[in-house]
């Protein structure tokens, strides 16, 4: 039975942002729809709206032409529409059958005959009785598949599925959605990375500042036209770095890092051993959840490691905090910038202060210099392009590339010989992405080096002069990048092996 | 259907206007109970509110009351405003009062100028000390400092209550639980003749005046800020999260045990079981009645000092216990909680029937 999913005159309006404005859209099951746009463009709000987490200030959802009323996610369930989101709500320690059995409503029996139907249908090999924690990304994305496919859904909305699965994983799930499409699920795919888009998808609609801006023929767009749509201006391309450094000075070295935690959440790291010469990005590529986080954390000083050897620019800092780190000029931007490199409740002259040198004197003799630190920020929020000039804003009501750009800045106007960042785009817009790629080229230029721990492959490639692939907190051997392809990176992030 | 929603933005103005809602809800609270009671809502609470301090010995005993908790609420909100719940100022303030009062004790038949500061130092490292016991507690062997802190108030009270009965007791006494009086050199100076207000309100003065300083204008005021509002940044950011942690606890009970040793070299003169009517609990309340400000803090100790007076005149000339201050006191803090949840969350009423008439 074909489907026919309808949004009409969809509006949802937050203080101070319009994040839906007067969408309507139409969706027909047999195709594939892609949903693009960057982020804030209102995407998930209109997903949120078809699953009935948020209402809509306005507008109507029609199903097969039947007016639907989404109050809550149970509504949505109830009219067959089915959502997996980019953050699995799975139980770790629960195994994969009893987090499916969680909303079943029949019994155990039938409900694992009829999972273990759609795992051959679909040539899923998942263990069901193992815990939810020993599955990977791409698996646990599978577990929240099939918990749709058991309410034999007609809508299945995938929000940015990919942003946590390798290449073979990813191509894995573009043959099971091109499944699903064939036996007549509506598919509507949410992402803002093109090629997907262009791989995928027979339809796609461009979201931007909460309007819909276009709807096309894949088959007629390319990355080009529907990045400007996108953006809304054209794209300057960055070029990719060609300057692989050669018989310079070792600036940074690691050496026997290994780190074991009793936590079973964190991942022990095994025997780290890798240095960085001066002026070279070394990217570090793996899965989230492989180790990046505890690895930037004892680079950054947050975690002290015994027997492990630090030396940078010939001094052995493996017993320093990060307070005493940045003294020798290293700098540190984590993956979390919202909650843990600036504090939103913070003014932005405040969260400057948190990167704070003997030299800067922003605390002489243990007073706080206001007018010096406010002279800094001043300095940085325009150096960097940061969009406000007010040091006194508080940090939360900037955007998230803004806050990322401020919080760079903050690391790099001190000349840092190194800078160590992991994920520094993570959920920006195409043009903050291009801003901190230049960045971050440029610090290259300066011969200043840097440690690029990320999840993006493309950007991993497009900056790094050598990589090296975190799996399970093992690292392998590191490749100068332009022997690396995209495809062998996804290989060494599943754990395989290349020769 | 309701639904609640986090605000985005919260007007400061607000935040710093909701203790008055609280403190409004609490009297018109109070006077629904009284009603029930069977009292004249308007008399009671007048008995209760405005007879205590319609004159100036009523004044003098306000402040007299405020004292100790602006004191212990000051030493409070450093702990608090960089997320370590010291909930034992009671303890802290109870060990004071046994380390000053043991050196008051010493110099019980000797007069001099210098005993009195003695006293005051030692109460202060008696709290200090006391303090870090959960403080190091919980830096080095990760335990709850809400429990150990709570549970050394115990600790304390039992001890305070062996010294007075055993050792420490009056030898001419009758056995009464309690030691020997003071020394007049032992003893805050009065600051008026005839009425109970003593020097210790200084002591209180300049601790606001000190930890608005410390909180604002230094290095350790910003890294107690930063940790309050995030664990995670701080350690990034490489502050010594360990030494804030015993700083902050050994200020409170540097705080706490002053106002101890104010208590029992001001109006008591003499240790005691009953040094305090919990001041050190009831300071919880007043540090967020005030917002963990300073100046919010002055402010709140004086309205919920006026609930024990309150309490004690209710209990005269209404004959109910003075109990009913605890449940003043219990009133605010619930009124104030209530109005920072609609403060910082919205309550939306979705009209269902307008959309199920749309079907």
């Amino acid at each position: 039975m074909a489907t026919d999913l309808r949004i009409s005159n969809i509006s949802k309006i937050y203080p101070g942002c319009i994040a839906n404005d007067n969408v309507s859209l139409q969706f027909k099951s047999g195709k594939i729809y892609a949903l693009l746009g960057e982020n804030g463009a209102g995407k998930s709000t209109l997903v949120k709206i078809l699953s009935g987490v948020i209402s809509p200030d306005n507008g109507e959802v029609f199903l097969n032409e039947k007016n639907l009323k989404l109050s809550s996610p149970l509504d949505a369930k109830k009219n067959k529409i089915g959502m997996v989101f980019q953050h699995f709500n799975l139980f770790e320690t629960l195994s994969v059958f009893e987090n499916l059995s969680i909303d079943a409503t029949e019994d155990n029996k039938s409900l694992r005959l009829r999972i273990n139907e759609i795992l051959k249908k679909y040539n899923f090999s998942i263990d069901l009785d193992v815990p939810v924690l020993n599955l990977s990304a791409g698996q646990k994305q599978k577990v929240e598949i099939i918990r749709c496919l058991l309410r034999s859904p007609k809508v299945l909305i995938m929000d940015e599925p990919t942003s946590v699965l390798t290449e073979q994983e990813t191509e894995e799930l573009f043959i099971s959605l091109k499944k699903f499409c064939d036996e007549g699920i509506l598919i509507i795919y949410i992402t803002h990375k093109l090629k997907e888009v262009l791989s995928l998808c027979d339809e796609v609609a461009v979201m931007r500042k909460g309007k819909v801006v276009s709807v096309s023929q894949t088959q007629n767009e390319r990355v080009e036209t529907l990045a400007n749509k996108m953006v809304g201006q054209k794209l300057a391309k960055i070029k990719k770095k060609i300057n692989i450094s050669k018989n310079k000075d070792e600036i940074f070295k690691v050496k026997h890092l290994n780190f074991y935690s009793d936590d079973p959440f964190e991942t022990n790291l095994v025997n780290l051993n890798f240095s960085v010469k001066k002026g070279e990005c070394l990217g570090i590529a793996g899965i989230s959840g492989n180790g990046q986080n505890e690895l930037f954390q004892i680079l950054s000083g947050e975690i002290i490691t015994p027997d492990t050897s630090i030396i940078f620019r010939n001094k052995e800092i493996a017993k320093l905090n990060p307070k005493q780190r940045r003294e020798y000029l290293m700098a540190f931007s984590p993956e979390d910038r919202i909650s843990q490199a600036a504090v939103p409740e913070l003014k932005i002259y405040e969260n400057v202060a948190l990167n704070n040198f003997k030299s800067s004197n922003f605390f002489e003799k243990g007073l706080v210099n206001e007018k010096k630190i406010k002279e800094h920020s001043k300095k940085i929020l325009s150096d960097f392009s940061v969009n406000t000039d007010n040091v006194e804003l508080k940090s939360q009501f900037l955007s998230g590339g803004n806050l990322q750009k401020l919080i760079l800045g903050r690391e790099l106007i001190t000349a840092p010989e190194l800078l160590i960042c992991y994920n520094p785009t993570w959920g920006l817009d195409v043009g903050a992405i291009n801003y901190i790629h230049e960045t971050l080229i440029k610090i290259n230029d300066q011969e200043k080096s840097t440690i690029l721990i990320s999840t993006d492959t493309e950007e991993l490639l497009k900056l790094s002069d050598r990589i090296a692939v975190i799996y399970k907190g093992k690292l392998s051997k590191i490749m100068p990048s332009v022997e690396v392809t995209p495809e062998k990176l996804g290989v060494l992030m599943g754990g395989g092996s290349i020769d | 259907m309701i639904k609640i929603e986090k605000r985005n933005d919260v007007p400061m103005a607000l935040y710093f206007f909701t203790p008055f809602i609280a403190i409004i809800l609490t009297i018109l609270g109070g006077g629904i109970i009284f009603y029930i009671l069977g009292f004249n809502p308007i008399e009671a609470l007048k008995f209760y509110f405005i007879t205590p301090i319609s004159n100036l010995y009523g004044f003098s005993e306000l402040l007299l009351k405020a004292t100790p908790l602006c004191l212990i609420a000051i030493g409070l909100s450093f702990c608090f405003k960089s997320n370590n719940w010291n909930i034992g100022a009671e303890g802290q303030l109870t060990f004071g009062a046994i380390v000053g009062g043991g050196v008051a004790l010493l110099f019980y038949n000797q007069e001099g100028f210098y005993i009195l500061p003695l006293v005051i130092l030692a109460g202060a490292i008696g709290g200090m000390f006391f303090a870090l016991i959960p403080a190091i507690l919980k830096t080095y062997f990760n335990t709850n400092e809400i429990l150990v802190s709570l549970m050394l108030v115990y600790v304390s009270k039992l001890l305070l209550d062996y010294l007075v009965v055993g050792p420490w007791s009056n030898p001419e006494g009758f056995n009464f639980p309690e030691t020997r009086q003071f020394s007049d050199s032992s003893r805050m100076p009065l600051l008026f003749e005839g009425l109970r207000i003593h020097a210790g309100i200084f002591l209180a003065l300049a601790a606001v005046m000190l930890s608005w300083f410390i909180l604002y204008k230094t290095y350790l005021g910003f890294q107690i800020k930063v940790s309050g509002l995030s664990l995670k940044t701080a350690k990034y950011a490489g502050f010594k999260g360990k030494t804030m942690i015993l700083v902050v606890f050994m200020i409170s009970g540097a705080c706490a045990g002053l106002a101890g040793v104010g208590e029992i070299t001001g109006p008591i003169g003499q240790l005691h079981r009953m040094i305090s009517p919990d001041y050190g609990f009831t300071a919880i309340i007043v540090a967020f009645l005030g917002r963990l400000n300073p100046f919010g803090i002055i402010f709140a100790s004086l309205v919920v000092a006026l609930t024990y007076l309150g309490a004690e005149t209710a209990q005269i000339f209404l004959q109910i216990p003075k109990y009913t201050g605890q449940v003043f006191q219990g009133m605010i803090l619930f009124f104030l909680l209530a109005s920072d949840y609609l403060l910082f969350f919205k309550v939306k009423i979705l009209n269902l029937k307008k959309n199920e008439l749309r079907h």
